[in-house]
């Protein structure tokens, strides 16, 4: 199955500026500039786009006048360019960095949900390596800056609630480890 | 290609039709749906479908409904249970663990020259305190099952590193008690008897290189004073043969052997499957060139026009159908990737071909010097002089840190089929996966651009080949390509869990 994908596209060489439809491809010495109506693509997806070539290629992004974005591409030094297929690459990379956002968006429940599944069933419940990592010593093993060894009262001022400048709450760090390191292997799958 | 076909009206598909994808095989069209069932139809019921006709009881409609097309003949429960099951692979972190012991390796190749080192390049070992850090950090995912794979270079050369990482591996193992398994990469020419009694004695499962027959071999491997390939042989043979004196079946225990399919043995696609099969191996991985571990100088020299690459693989593989015609049972790895999902709907967890990809939370790379990368490949382009896919190092790094790490999220994101354009409609999207690593190293982007992706081209070609062969449906065809799919475990291989 082939798509295809309609749209205007026109080359000129910077002599020959010619007014022009809904893209302007201007090849200079080194250099090739893009321009196109800004409400074409999303932001995200044109400094995705122009991301793709800063290994090739010196990017400007710029506003060309009402709505109308400017990409130039100037090719690093040693790195023979060709203007019109950066200009031609350029787009394609529009195309799909815009059409990949729509799709995300679409699917952001589905994404959301396999990439958490993903990321949780790798990483696994916190270890005992991530709570000694901490920064825990004598002076800081029992500040509460959260106040959650607080009671309600305590930390709302009710009635009740002990003084100002009572003794710091208590925290118990030993009931914060989830699991120590053998048992951080995991269940076992079938 | 795909005809156009002249409704006269609008496309309405049918109401009772579930989302589908399409694509032309054979001549007929190719449906698939969301949760991998398929069928085929004829390009006038496709037209009557895209017009909205579905006639209750007709032939098309009880094809439909019997593979879960059809809304109201769906059992939800069932294909949830199906779905869960074809994930799993997400309950769990890294089950292969790749340790580079050394990157001196004493076989030149005509695909492999950044990630090996000379001989003399001693700094390029592993040292056994390091080699240490690794088996701990490897041993804190959360799979219940790993395999430590030595890479190289050549592991050969770092012979006492990997006999320290068996031995601590099997001691500190006691404490997590999982499946522990390990393979190793070799070429096998520095192998000596002492050497394969110890990896024999510790089940160490052996896989080498066979780029095809003597010649083709000899000439992309070369080995100074002496024959790569005569050296493999022999060293393939005598293993085998430990493996039938420990009286294990040699239809399942045997050395594997992988191709890397180059210009020249593209040649030779009936002549590099007699080879494996003169070889006694059941399995031959027709594995495309990659584009790593070389640099991109020589990427000219090495690549080639996946067109061709897939006429390989077909004709390939009809020899190997062929050989399966006639009583020998042997089969093409990438095809029972595939098939496994086609016919079996389950995921046998290839890490290159599922979604999202294996890349770090299927496989950790750990280098000679302790960087830690999120696969093979990222650590090839490492020496290549890319290091985005360097996670951490290993004297620093915490197990949660590397899998939380910034370039790991990135990499599940890019390799959610749903998520990339081309591969949201793709028909094949049920079965397929990307490779990100391979998205960034040939086209500069992870999400890659799948119209330009060697990689997608060759698993469009394969699974063209497949569901062509599924659609000729000749039953002495299908079986084979049916009994691909049985996945026998190698429990031999397996360091029972035995926690204390």
């Amino acid at each position: 199955m082939d798509y295809g994908v309609s749209g205007t596209l026109a080359v000129h060489t910077a002599d020959e500026e010619v007014s022009m439809s809904d893209i302007t491809t201007v090849l200079g010495e080194g250099t090739v500039t893009v321009e196109f109506d800004e409400s074409f693509y999303p932001k995200d997806a044109i400094y995705g786009a122009a991301y793709v070539f800063i290994d090739r290629c010196y990017v400007h992004l710029d506003r060309a006048g009402d709505k109308r974005v400017r990409v130039t591409l100037r090719a690093k030094s040693g790195k023979p360019a060709d203007g019109e297929a950066l200009a031609g690459e350029l787009q394609n990379e529009l195309l799909g960095q815009a059409w990949r956002l729509s799709i995300a968006a679409e699917n952001r429940q589905l994404i959301e949900s396999i990439t958490s599944r993903a990321l949780g069933g790798a990483a696994g419940p916190p270890g005992l390596d991530e709570l000694l990592a901490m920064d825990i010593d004598e002076a800081t093993a029992f500040d509460d800056p959260l106040g959650i060894a607080m009671s309600w009262e305590e930390k709302y001022k009710k009635k009740g609630a002990a003084d100002e400048g009572a003794d710091a709450p208590k925290a118990d760090a030993s009931a914060s480890s989830d699991a120590a390191e053998p048992n951080a292997a995991g269940e076992k799958s079938s | 290609m795909t005809q156009l076909i002249s409704l006269g009206q609008k496309p309405a598909a049918p109401p009772d039709l579930v989302p589908i994808r399409f694509r032309d095989v054979a001549g007929d069209v190719l449906l698939t749906n969301p949760w991998g069932d398929w069928v085929f139809v004829s390009q006038a019921e496709f037209a009557d479908l895209a017009r909205g006709h579905l006639a209750a009881g007709s032939d098309v409609y009880t094809r439909l409904a019997e593979r879960n097309f059809l809304r109201s003949k769906v059992d939800v429960e069932k294909v949830a249970a199906a779905m869960r099951n074809k994930k799993r692979f997400l309950d769990y972190g890294p089950n292969l663990h790749m340790f580079v012991v050394t990157l001196r390796c004493n076989e030149t190749c005509v695909y492999c020259h950044a990630s090996r080192a000379e001989m003399d390049a001693v700094h390029t070992d592993m040292t056994p305190e390091l080699a240490e850090k690794c088996v701990d950090l490897a041993l804190q995912t959360t799979s219940p099952a790993i395999t430590i794979e030595f890479q190289g270079g050549e592991p050969l050369v770092a012979f006492d590193t990997v006999k320290h990482v068996v031995k601590y591996a099997l001691q500190r193992n006691r404490a997590y008690g999982k499946d522990l398994g390990f393979t190793m990469v070799s070429n096998l020419s520095l192998m000596d008897d002492e050497k394969l009694k110890f990896l024999v004695e510790h089940k160490v499962q052996m896989c080498t290189s066979i780029d095809g027959p003597e010649p083709i071999h000899t000439k992309q491997r070369v080995l100074v004073g002496g024959s790569s390939y005569f050296e493999s042989v022999k060293w393939i043979e005598r293993i085998n043969k430990a493996y039938i004196d420990l009286g294990l079946d040699p239809t399942l225990y045997h050395v594997e052997a992988l191709l890397t399919t180059t210009r020249d043995a593209l040649k030779k696609p009936r002549e590099i499957v007699d080879t494996y099969i003169n070889l006694g191996c059941r399995a031959i991985f027709l594995r495309p060139v990659d584009p790593f571990g070389f640099a991109e100088k020589t990427r000219a020299k090495i690549e080639y026009d996946r067109a061709e690459y897939r006429e390989f693989y077909r004709t390939a593989v009809e020899h190997i159908l062929d050989y399966n015609r006639r009583g020998e049972q042997v089969l093409e790895r990438y095809a029972a990737i595939f098939l496994t999902k086609i016919l079996q709907g389950e995921d046998p967890n290839f890490l290159d071909i599922r979604s999202p990809g294996g890349s770090a939370i299927g496989a950790l790379a750990y280098n000679y010097d302790g960087k830690i990368f999120t696969s093979d490949e990222g650590r090839m382009m490492h020496e290549t002089g890319d290091d985005s896919f360097v996670i951490g190092d290993v004297r620093t790094a915490t197990y949660r840190g590397l899998m939380k790490h910034e370039t790991v999220r990135a990499l599940i994101l890019a390799s959610i089929r749903e998520v990339q354009p081309d591969c949201v409609s793709c028909t094949y999207a049920p079965y397929c996966g990307v490779q990100p690593e391979h998205n960034h190293r040939t086209q500069g982007t992870l999400f890659g651009r799948m119209r330009e992706s060697t990689l997608c081209s060759v698993h469009k070609g394969i699974q063209d080949f497949l569901f062509e062969k599924l659609r000729e449906n000749d039953p002495k065809t299908v079986e084979i390509l049916r009994r691909w799919t049985t996945v026998r475990e190698r429990t031999h291989f397996v360091h029972a869990s035995a926690a204390s």
